[in-house]
């Protein structure tokens, strides 16, 4: 009873104190017979008393920018003596927006790309989060992020996990022309906001290790000497200005990347749960760790950006899924999930060379070809996701020699444009079928052809060699950035050219950013400004010695050597775009471990034995080398003692035997 | 000889300096930091916990109708003689005052005590002060009751969260060692002077949802969060989670299902998972809707106005289950969610150690002025534990170093615990900005403590072992102090030696021919053949 009258007072002081200042006002408690005597008031009576005032709270019920499209519908209200516990009259949609669109690439390739929009709730800029009217809201956008940002001061957030190789010469350009995909590895970098370079660094090491925690990677292992502050490279492309909530700081861009960092089904799983729909439904209900990193080249991308209009800002996240996998192995995977040679009647031989149960030469792959989405992927799409004002939309890219169909419950359907919106629960499947898979959507031309290698040999030196190749009827400008490792001592000035067109370094590099490194605190940071001719090859080089590291800096597995993260190359003129080399394997000096040891056991017997020289010099007794004979001489040895002993023995014997003769 | 002695001085030279200069050196140069930690004050302050605390809350009388110049120190006695009359685990005590001529007593920020005639005995205590009211007739007055009545009353009613919290249970009268304040309930959180709240409206499938959750918590919760800022700050957060029904889905056909079938198939993992609070607790409220394939709940007991049951998780949060699932396109409004958040706040209140459900918050302002003393015992317990903890961990580890910072973080707890302390003991003072102060004192005593407890470096020398000491120097030491060693026992052994030498050298001095020694063994010979014949 006392409890219930407990609840009737808090009740009171929930429903009657609105709009107070003080503490005082707003606690105005049921008078005290009440309070006291009749506890039978219980928590039911609230609705009613609750449900009077609802017309006032109707009124100000704003409705938030988040829930977009507010349409008027038949209302199918549970109506009970005036309280309206669910209103249905409108249709609730989230700023969430989802698409899938595949595209057959050359050689039996096929590019899948995963696209995923969604918006925040407008953030309470400038507010205290414990003051007592402010509430955080999620509803489509992350619970687990948006603290991480608001911490961390962060405004913008750019995070990469990629792997694998794009085959740029067959492929063509990366998809959303490499905006969305990184070095191998995990590439990260972010624009956060901070009064110094010192807090924007302590905030970027609060970032890393939360995301290492939410996407269970090890982007914790980023520190300050794998950080660099880009300075032409990593600008948004767009060109809205970075909002500042606090206008005494400045926005600092940080970036660092970890190259050839595994990437996995665990850093995919979070990646999932960042989503509404949580891989349940819609297009993320394909995404499977086993089929992602099967795949060639795989990326997955997120990017975070915080959107101001006037006071309400909002955080925008595209989250992109990428994949490029072969068909063939797939439909064969999916068929034959442990590969067996397959029997001879199965095997396609060339009939024109010799073929017979223990010879054969297979025909080239068949141009034809008819699989479905659900064969490639292990299952079917899952419904539409619901709650966003568009359904989510399945596209392909292909060519005339391809028909697609969508697939709902055995009926097929086809449009125009090959582009398929999900509806409802029901399951969903795309159909492929092409007569020449060779003819495909041709890709946009690559504007440049970069590559990358070390050269030269030994232990203590070496050299970078960047190509690029620009095939096209223009000049190319670009940005060339690349963050070395500390223990790679560039010489700049050993900076060569080589080209078959006679160019000489000031024609091609514009202009140079150069921020040498310092050990164990800063990589080598540069970034060059080139224009290359078109048709034209350009090989710049340059040497660096390699350091040698203190015992405890090797990693775990030194022999295998070190990784080298990708440079990135942005393309300005004629189209913006970008592209990153391949990471490189750097082979340091590596040290026998056990050496410091032994070094220890050396010294200390070389000391040993000086200490021992000297002591024994100090404390033994010294004796000319005549006194020394004459000892030795005096002091019966034990060698004469047995002479003697037996001697003694010889002539008691003979002296027995005498008086046994005498006897 | 001489040349003897000097060479044995040498030698014990070398060993003296090895012995005495060298190995104390090396063992000083190579001994990790260990700061000197003042365990004995620490343990002797977890042995007699609270001993130097005497808590004493200055209460004022006052008398509408008659003037009773003394009825203070009768109160005062009476007062005193009940506090006795109960093993306390804390020392407390109540100062009564009399309200001096002209002073004007503000009831929102001191205890006052009004006597009033009035037609019975009884009292009253005001639920937006902190003011006592007994009421006493005149018969009260005759039979000089009203000392007791109003001591009683006090103690009892008015401070009867420090009458309950404050003694000990007669079960614990023989646990003399230990004499620590209760324990909180089960249901409730550790104390923190932050929290934070995670509601969370949940739905098993991925339809859309919303709720007027706005507007309902600014009606309905801010002005709890004002009431209890001054004890716990809130920070709030709220999501809509889709295809999450906490594995409610499971127990749809169960129709009576047992507190084990409930417990087990929660699945709370994601809602505790994936978040990053800056605060050290956190409340959830899980708001969960079954999907329509998992079809209604039949345990849940659900009428038309209310159609969900709430639940409680130890030291989790509530949950409030429905019965059906949302129709579609749902939107929650501010009829449904009040009662929801207003269920939510009385479980708060346990949640938080506030209540249990014998305690009653019908005199607000009381029962958390009294929360906040408690809380700073507790509070200031609890440090002296993670200190003690400190202590035992030094103890057991030698090898484990203790950085200066330690040092500094404990001597600045114990002077935070001694202000707190002083401020509590102070009879004078007893307004509301004391216990405010105090327990802010005992919140930064405990956060010095603990982070004098987890101090990165002390954990981490432990993993380093004393064995990678030995196996460094040894190669170093083990030749040399073997090489001493026996230089010096030679040196002192030679004496016997010598004495030989020089012995057998003065027999050579004496025999100087050879031949004569062979005479001399020829007649020994020749002297054992005699005997033998």
């Amino acid at each position: 009873m006392r409890f219930e009258s407990l609840c009737v007072w808090a009740f009171a002081a929930f429903a009657f104190g609105v709009g107070g200042n003080s503490i005082d006002d707003e606690l105005i408690i049921p008078d005290e017979t009440e309070s006291a005597g009749s506890g039978d008031q219980t928590c039911s009576i609230f609705g009613t008393s609750a449900s009077s005032q609802e017309n006032i709270e109707m009124e100000q019920l704003n409705t938030s920018s988040i829930e977009e499209n507010v349409n008027a519908r038949t209302s199918s209200e549970i109506e009970n003596a005036g309280i309206v516990l669910f209103e249905n009259n409108s249709i609730v949609r989230y700023p969430f927006d989802e698409e899938l669109t595949l595209k057959p690439l050359p050689r039996n390739f096929m590019l899948a790309s995963f696209a995923f929009q969604m918006q925040s709730n407008n953030l309470t800029v400038g507010k205290s989060e414990v003051s007592h009217d402010a509430y955080r809201h999620y509803t489509v956008f992350p619970k687990s992020l948006s603290p991480i940002l608001e911490y961390s001061q962060t405004r913008e957030l750019h995070l990469r996990f990629t792997h694998g190789r794009w085959d740029a010469e067959s492929w063509g350009q990366l998809p959303h022309n490499g905006t969305k995909s990184g070095g191998s590895g995990v590439e990260l970098w972010a624009v956060i906001e901070a009064a110094s370079r010192d807090e924007a660094f302590e905030n970027w090491i609060m970032l890393t290790n939360s995301l290492s925690g939410l996407f269970c990677s090890s982007i914790n292992f980023i520190n300050m000497e794998k950080t660099t502050y880009p300075v032409h490279s990593f600008q948004s492309s767009d060109q809205q200005p970075i909002p500042i909530f606090d206008t005494s700081k400045k926005a600092y861009l940080l970036r660092a990347a970890l190259a050839n960092e595994p990437i996995c089904t665990e850093n995919l799983t979070p990646f999932l749960k960042l989503l509404p729909t949580r891989g349940r439904s819609g297009i993320s209900s394909l995404l499977d760790g086993h089929k992602v990193f099967d795949s060639n080249w795989h990326s997955l991308s997120m990017d975070v950006e915080t959107v101001c209009d006037g006071d309400t800002c909002q955080y925008h996240m595209d989250a992109n899924i990428e994949m490029v996998f072969n068909v063939q192995n797939s439909l064969a995977r999916a068929e034959n999930p442990i590969p067996k040679p397959l029997g001879d009647a199965e095997l396609q031989c060339d009939e024109s060379k010799p073929h017979n149960a223990w010879e054969c030469f297979p025909l080239p792959q068949s141009k034809h070809i008819k699989f479905r989405l659900s064969e490639l992927f292990g299952k079917k799409v899952v419904g539409s996701n619901l709650i966003s004002e568009n359904p989510s939309k399945v596209c392909a890219q292909v060519s005339d020699s391809w028909t697609v169909y969508l697939d709902i419950g055995d009926s097929l359907f086809s449009t125009d444009d090959n582009c398929f919106a999900i509806r409802d629960n029901e399951l969903h499947d795309l159909h492929f079928q092409s007569d020449d898979t060779a003819h495909v959507v041709k890709s946009d031309d690559v504007p440049l052809f970069v590559s990358r290698s070390l050269t030269g040999y030994g232990q203590d030196g070496g050299g970078l060699r960047a190509v690029f190749r620009n095939p096209n009827n223009v000049t190319v400008d670009a940005i060339y950035f690349e963050s070395l490792p500390w223990y790679m001592r560039l010489y700049l000035s050993s900076l060569e050219i080589e080209s078959e067109d006679g160019l000489e370094i000031g024609d091609v590099i514009k202009s140079t950013f150069y921020l040498p490194a310092i050990d164990r605190q800063r990589p080598t940071h540069l970034e060059f400004n080139i224009s290359i001719p078109a048709h034209t090859t350009v090989a710049l080089s340059y040497q660096f010695s390699k350091a040698l590291l203190k015992y405890a800096e090797y990693p775990p597995d030194a022999n295998h050597g070190f990784e080298i993260e990708s440079a990135l190359i942005t393309v300005l003129r004629p189209i913006r775009s970008e592209m990153r080399t391949a990471t490189l394997l750097l082979s340091l000096s590596t040290p026998d471990f056990s050496m410091p040891y032994n070094v220890i056991i050396l010294t200390s017997t070389v000391m040993g034995l000086a200490f021992g020289t000297l002591f024994n010099l100090m404390v033994k007794k010294l004796v000319t080398v005549e006194e020394a004979d004459r000892k030795a001489a005096a002091k019966r040895s034990i060698k004469a003692q047995l002479i003697e002993y037996l001697a003694r023995l010889k002539t008691n014997g003979n002296k027995t035997n005498q008086e046994k003769k005498r006897q | 000889m001489s040349q003897l002695y000097l060479r044995r001085v040498v030698a014990l030279w070398f060993g003296a300096v090895f012995a005495l200069v060298g190995v104390p050196l090396w063992y000083k140069l190579t001994t990790i930091y260990r700061a000197p930690l003042p365990g004995t004050y620490i343990s002797s302050l977890r042995e007699n916990m609270h001993s130097d605390v005497h808590l004493v809350v200055p209460v004022y009388v006052r008398s509408d109708t008659y003037k009773f110049p003394d009825v203070h120190e009768a109160i005062q006695l009476q007062a005193d003689a009940l506090l006795q009359s109960k093993p306390r685990a804390v020392n407390w005590s109540l100062q009564i005052l009399q309200a001096e001529k002209n002073q004007v007593l503000d009831p929102e920020s001191d205890y006052v005590l009004t006597l009033t005639l009035d037609d019975f005995t009884g009292y009253s205590i005001a639920y937006d002060s902190k003011e006592t009211i007994v009421f006493f007739d005149d018969t009260a007055v005759v039979s000089n009751d009203i000392p007791f009545f109003a001591a009683q009353t006090l103690i009892e009613h008015t401070f009867g969260t420090e009458w309950t919290h404050l003694s000990l249970d007669s079960s614990d009268q023989n646990d003399q060692g230990n004499r620590g304040l209760g324990k909180s309930s089960e249901m409730a959180i550790s104390y923190a002077p932050k929290v934070h709240l995670s509601l969370s409206l949940l739905t098993g499938d991925g339809r859309p949802v919303a709720w007027n959750i706005e507007s309902t918590l600014n009606q309905y919760f801010t002005p709890l969060r004002q009431f209890l800022s001054p004890l716990i700050n809130f920070t709030v957060d709220t999501s809509i989670l889709h295809f999450n029904d906490l594995n409610l889905g499971s127990l749809h056909d169960i129709q009576d299902p047992s507190w084990q079938d409930l417990a087990h198939s929660i699945d709370l993992s994601e809602l505790s998972s994936l978040n990053h609070y800056r605060e050290k607790n956190a409340i959830n409220l899980a708001i969960v809707f079954p999907s329509p394939e998992a079809g209604q709940l039949g345990f849940v007991n659900a009428t038309e106005d209310r159609p969900w049951q709430s639940f409680m998780v130890p030291q989790w949060g509530a949950l409030v289950v429905n019965k059906e699932a949302l129709p579609d396109n749902s939107r929650l409004t501010q009829d449904y969610l009040a009662p929801v958040i207003y269920s939510f706040a009385c479980e708060l209140f346990q949640f938080l150690g506030l209540s249990n459900e014998k305690a009653d918050l019908s005199t607000p302002y009381i029962t958390i002025d009294s929360f906040k003393r408690v809380t700073t015992l507790k509070n200031l317990e609890h440090g002296i534990e993670t200190m003690w903890s400190l202590i035992k961990l030094t103890d057991q580890f030698p090898q484990m170093a203790v950085p200066k910072q330690v040092l500094s973080d404990v001597e600045q707890a114990i002077s935070l615990r001694l202000k707190a302390v002083e401020l509590l003991n102070d009879p004078k003072r007893g307004d509301e900005a004391t216990w405010n102060e105090a327990l802010h004192l005992s919140n930064s005593f405990v956060e010095v403590c603990e982070r004098a407890f987890f101090h990165k470096e002390m954990v981490q020398q432990n993993f380093f072992p004393q064995e990678h000491k030995i196996a460094v120097y040894l190669p170093f030491l083990g030749p040399i102090f073997v090489i001493i060693l026996t230089g010096l026992l030679k040196t002192l052994r030679e004496n016997n030696d010598d004495d030989e030498d020089e012995v057998e050298e003065k027999q050579v001095k004496i025999s100087d021919s050879p031949a004569d020694e062979t005479e001399q063994l020829d007649e020994k010979t020749h002297d054992s053949s005699l005997t033998k014949e």
